[in-house]
C-alpha cells in the first residue's frame, strides 16, 4: 500500500494483489481505481467515547450502560440490531468480537426500552454461521442466543441501488434485517487488517452483505474495490452506532492470524468515521492513511481536534500495535 | 423422526425451502429434494411441488437465482443438474450450458495479462485452472468449484447435454487440477484462500469434506493426505454440517467412517433444526447405504 495514497495502483500493490490472486483472493482494492467524492468541508463529528475494560467481566454491564446514557441515545419502542464480527473460531487468538460484551449491549439496550434488540452477522468465509457462533461462546454466554439471532447470510433480501457510489458496485440485495432496524449497532473486534490496515466499525459492515447471494466470501465486493465498498456500506446505514471491542485486541497480521493484544479498551460513538479513527490512533494507526476514512470523510476531516471525546484520553490507552511491514507506511507520526 | 418427514414438515407453501424460517432458497430447496429422492419419495407430490418453485428460479440466461426475487443466476446453478433426471422443472441443457461458460475471473487473459505486465507470477498453479465462482465476475472459490465437478460429472456420465463429453471432461479436468492446487498446507481445504501474506490458512471440516467428495476416483498424493486430514477433523468436529461432509467425502474414497458419537452414547454435535443439515444427514446416511445422491446417475 502506498501511504500517501493508500487507493491508488502503485506497482507494489499490483505485484500484491497477483499474490493475492495466487492465494485465492483476487483483486484487492488496490487494483481498482477510484473516483473521489466531493470533500464534505470540515466538521465536528459526534462525541467518542473511550474507557477501560480490563477483562470481559461483570463490569461491561454498567458500562454500556453508561455509553448509551452518555449519546443520549433514545431507543425506546426501537428495532435494535447488534451487528458483532464473526469470522473464525481459533481457540488460540481472538478473532471475534467477545461475547460477553455483545451480551452487555444487549442487555443494555433493553434496558434502555428497546422493543427489539437482535443479535445478527453474517461471516464471510465459514458457510455454518451458528456453528461459529457455539464455538465462539455466543450460545454459553448470551440466554436464548438461537432465538435472538439472525443469520445475514441467509436472511430475506431486498435489492438497494447505490446513490453515487465510489465502488463499481451499483447496487446490492441487503437483508431484511438491518435494512429494517432503527439503530444498526456495530460491534467489532479491535484489529489490524492485512489489506484495508484496520478493520473497524465500518469494515465490519462487509458482514451484512448475504454470502446467500453472492457467496462465500463475498469476493464481489474485492474486485469493486474493498475500501470503496466499505465507504459504500457506511453511506446506506445512517442509524448506526459503534461500540468496539479493544480489551483484547489483535495486533499484526489481523484479521484472522494476528497475534491477541491486551489493549484494554472500549470504544463507542454514533460516528462510524469518528470511532475508527480514534480507534486508528489508538493502534498508532494514521486514519488519514486508510483509504475508506479517506472516501467517507476527507482527510481534512479526521483530524483528532474535530472528534470530541468522553473518558480517557487517547495518549493514555494508546498502543504502539504491530503491524506488517507492508503496512508500516500507515503508522501515526507521533 | 425420520429425515424426510422432518423435510417434508419444513416445506414453504410455495413449494421451495428456507435455510431456516422464511422465504424459499434454491440451495436448501435442492438439498431437500436430493434427500428426498435419496429416500425413495422421487415421485411424491411434495417433490413436484418443489420442482415447481425451483422452474420458477431458472432465468432466462439458464442460470438459476439463489431465491425467486434475486435478478441474478449463480453457483446454484449446479445443485440443479445433480437432481435426478426424471424431476420435471429444469430446463438442464440451457443450466449447463451456463455453468460449462463459468470461470473465475483471476483465469481470464486479461487479469493474467495484468499480471503479467507488472512482472508478478501469473503462471502459478493457483492460478492455472479455471474453477468456478459463487457469483459471475468474481474469483474461484472452493465450494461452488467443487459442486460443479461433481454436477459435470453427472452430466458426463448421462450424456445428451449440448456440451459434448470433451468439453465437459476438459472443464472437469480443469476444477479437479483447481482443487488440487487449492489445498491447504495442514491438507484439507477451506473456502479456497490456502495463503494469505505468505501465512499458512487452516482448512475447514465442511470444505474439506466436499472438496474429497469432487475428487473421488482421482489418485493424487494430495488427496491421500486429504483423507488424513479429513479424519483428523472429523474426531473433533462440532458441526452437523461439518460432519455430514466429511463423512459423504471419506465415504466417496471407500472410507466408511461412522459419525462420530459422544461418551454417553449421544449423537455429536447437536443440530440446530437447519434444513440443510437435516438435510445432508440424510443424503449422508443413504450415501453408507449405497445410494450416493452425489456421484450416481
Amino acid at each position: 500500500m502506498n501511504p500517501k495514497n493508500p487507493l491508488g495502483p502503485t506497482r507494489r500493490a499490483w505485484t500484491k494483489a497477483a499474490g493475492m490472486a495466487a492465494a485465492g483472493v483476487a483483486a484487492a482494492g488496490t487494483l481498482e481505481s477510484c473516483t473521489r467524492p466531493p470533500v464534505a468541508r470540515a466538521q465536528v463529528w459526534a462525541p467518542v467515547s473511550i474507557y477501560r475494560a480490563a477483562a470481559y467481566s461483570e463490569e461491561l454491564y454498567d458500562l454500556v450502560r453508561r455509553i448509551i446514557a452518555e449519546h443520549a441515545l433514545d431507543v425506546r419502542g426501537k428495532r435494535v440490531v447488534l451487528k458483532p464480527n464473526l469470522v473464525e473460531f481459533d481457540a488460540h487468538t481472538v478473532i471475534n468480537t467477545n461475547p460477553k460484551l455483545v451480551h452487555a449491549a444487549l442487555e443494555a439496550f433493553r434496558a434502555a426500552g428497546a422493543a427489539d434488540v437482535r443479535v445478527a452477522e453474517g461471516p464471510g468465509h465459514r458457510r455454518v454461521t451458528l456453528d461459529l457462533a457455539d464455538a465462539g461462546g455466543y450460545f454459553a454466554t448470551v440466554p436464548k442466543f438461537e432465538s435472538l439471532f439472525t443469520d445475514l447470510n441467509l436472511d430475506e433480501t431486498t435489492k438497494v441501488d447505490l446513490k453515487r457510489p465510489v465502488s463499481k458496485l451499483q447496487s446490492l440485495y441487503l437483508p431484511n434485517t438491518v435494512l429494517a432496524c432503527d439503530l444498526l449497532v456495530s460491534m467489532p473486534k479491535l484489529k489490524t487488517h492485512h489489506w484495508a490496515g484496520a478493520t473497524l466499525s465500518m469494515k465490519n459492515l462487509f458482514g451484512v452483505v448475504p454470502g446467500g447471494v453472492y457467496g462465500w466470501p463475498k469476493n464481489v465486493l474485492h474486485w469493486a474495490g474493498i475500501h470503496q465498498c466499505i465507504a459504500d456500506l457506511h453511506t446506506l446505514f445512517p442509524n448506526a452506532f459503534a461500540i468496539v471491542d479493544g480489551i483484547v485486541a489483535m495486533e499484526g497480521n489481523g484479521p484472522i492470524q494476528g497475534t491477541p493484544r491486551a489493549a484494554g479498551v472500549v470504544v463507542a460513538g454514533a460516528s462510524p468515521v469518528a470511532v475508527d479513527a480514534t480507534c486508528c490512533r489508538i493502534m498508532g494507526l494514521d486514519p488519514a492513511r486508510i483509504g475508506y476514512l479517506q472516501l467517507a470523510a476527507g482527510v481534512q476531516n479526521l483530524g483528532e481536534q474535530l472528534i470530541p471525546q468522553h473518558g480517557e484520553r487517547i495518549e493514555s490507552v494508546a498502543a504502539n500495535f504491530a503491524v506488517l511491514p507492508e503496512l508500516a507506511g500507515l503508522r501515526l507520526s507521533r | 423422526m425420520l429425515y424426510s418427514e422432518d423435510l417434508l414438515g419444513r416445506q414453504n407453501a410455495d413449494g421451495g425451502w428456507s435455510y431456516f424460517l422464511g422465504g424459499s432458497w434454491t440451495e436448501p430447496t435442492c438439498y431437500a429434494l436430493l434427500a428426498l429422492a435419496a429416500s425413495g419419495m422421487g415421485d411424491a407430490a411434495e417433490v413436484r411441488r418443489g420442482m415447481g418453485w425451483l422452474q420458477r428460479c431458472q432465468r432466462p440466461d439458464g442460470g438459476f437465482a439463489p431465491r425467486e426475487s434475486v435478478q441474478e443466476s449463480t453457483w446454484v446453478t449446479a445443485l440443479t443438474l445433480l437432481l435426478p433426471p426424471g424431476t420435471q422443472g429444469v430446463d438442464r441443457s440451457r443450466a449447463e450450458a451456463w455453468t460449462v461458460d463459468q470461470t473465475g475471473r483471476e483465469s481470464g487473459w486479461v487479469f493474467r495479462l495484468r499480471l503479467w505486465m507488472l512482472g508478478a507470477d501469473s503462471s502459478s498453479d493457483s492460478l492455472s485452472f479455471d474453477g468456478w465462482p459463487w457469483f459471475p465476475g468474481a474469483a474461484a472459490w472452493v465450494g461452488p468449484t467443487a459442486l460443479s465437478v461433481l454436477a459435470l460429472q453427472k452430466l458426463a456420465k448421462r450424456g445428451g447435454g449440448p456440451a459434448s463429453n470433451s468439453d465437459l471432461k476438459k472443464r472437469i479436468d480443469q476444477g479437479v487440477g483447481y482443487l488440487l492446487a487449492r489445498r491447504c498446507s495442514d491438507g484439507g481445504w477451506n473456502h479456497g484462500s490456502t495463503r494469505s501474506l505468505g501465512y499458512d490458512s487452516d482448512s475447514y471440516p465442511e470444505t474439506t469434506g466436499l472438496a474429497l467428495l469432487a475428487l473421488h476416483g482421482v489418485d493424487d498424493p494430495k488427496v491421500a493426505a486429504g483423507l488424513t486430514r479429513a479424519e483428523q477433523q472429523l474426531a473433533v468436529c462440532q458441526s452437523s454440517e461439518g460432519v455430514s461432509w466429511l463423512r459423504l467425502g471419506l465415504g466417496a474414497h471407500g472410507r466408511t467412517p461412522l459419525a462420530p458419537v459422544a461418551g454417553d452414547g449421544s449423537k455429536v454435535p447437536v443440530m440446530h433444526g437447519g434444513v440443510m443439515e437435516i438435510a445432508l444427514a440424510a443424503l449422508t446416511d443413504a450415501a453408507q447405504a449405497g445410494r450416493n445422491s452425489f456421484l450416481d446417475v
